[in-house]
């Protein structure tokens, strides 16, 4: 059976990983609104989207709007795999017998 | 180390979980601009209203063509596909289908109980998006429905200024209470 992916498998990150899976390719989301959604504090959010940053997962910018500095962040998409790949692993483990290593397999060449 | 079912099972909550919020925060945004440009509309519309009341009718043409074109343009920055465009010409046609069959079963009504129509039925879309989706719309229709209604009610006479408030002035602050996340 497949490991859960460990960077993912904490649970900030994870939170981290499915807010900025929930958008399209090309879009990014701003600091402070992924904070908001994952409720973390600054520092908390920062050091976790360092390491996810470093593992390749997570891209992130940080310009000027309006004077301000802002920072954007997306998931790379070496991190939407890793996501989907982590999602299975999970489901497998709650329900093996439905999702040996073959179907898993399937499911990832068909791109699912 | 392999997790247990139980701490699986624990991680897809909380995917769903984050999910949900990253979903409802994503409408707020997107809601929050159009609020708030609707509120900006209202506030004009009212206010050339009150000082130019022989002109009703091409003063509301005027802000609803206006704000309508803006509204379709900034549902497009958001994100909204090409074909928000007919989307959004259709919700703001329903708004004035509904406003015209209710002037034609109620025949003849006042300006004032014409302008009460279309925020009376926005304030009813609201609660019923609230209660079925996300609570702060149903805030939103609360009270916008009820600030209308008492100017109606008791402010007749300063019925078309405190609709710039009660209507446009709601919309706009609903728009920065939902984009403050």
């Amino acid at each position: 059976m497949q490991t859960p992916d460990e960077i993912i498998h904490q649970p900030v990150r994870l939170k981290i990983m499915a807010a900025l899976n929930t958008l399209d390719a090309g879009q990014w989301l701003e600091f402070v609104a992924l904070r908001s959604i994952v409720q973390a504090t600054d520092g908390n959010l920062g050091a976790h989207l360092a390491t996810l940053e470093s593992a390749g997962y997570v891209l992130l910018k940080k310009d000027f709007a309006a004077r301000k500095p802002r920072t954007r962040a997306c998931l790379s998409r070496a991190g939407r795999e890793a996501f989907h790949r982590y999602v299975i692993a999970l489901q497998a483990i709650l329900a093996p017998q439905n999702l040996d290593a073959d179907a898993w397999d399937s499911k990832r060449d068909r791109g699912e | 180390m392999l997790p247990t079912a139980e701490e699986a099972a624990q991680a897809l909550r909380d995917i769903a979980l984050v999910k949900h919020r990253a979903a409802g925060f994503q409408d707020y945004q997107a809601e929050s601009g159009q609020l708030i440009l609707w509120g900006l509309a209202y506030v004009a519309g009212f206010v050339l209203t009150a000082c130019f009341r022989d002109y009703i009718l091409p003063i509301w043409i005027a802000v609803v063509l206006v704000a309508l074109t803006m509204g379709i343009r900034l549902a497009r920055r958001s994100g909204a596909g090409a074909e928000v465009a007919w989307r959004y010409i259709g919700v703001i046609g329903t708004f004035l289908l509904f406003g015209l069959a209710l002037n034609l079963v109620f025949w003849p009504l006042s300006p004032e109980q014409s302008a009460m129509l279309a925020p009376m039925f926005l304030a009813a879309l609201y609660l019923l998006r609230g209660i079925q989706l996300r609570p702060r719309y149903t805030v939103i229709g609360l009270v916008l429905g009820t600030l209308c209604l008492v100017g109606y009610l008791f402010l007749l006479p300063v019925f078309w200024a405190w609709m710039a408030l009660a209507c446009g002035g709601t919309l706009i602050l609903s728009g920065l209470w939902l984009r403050s996340g």
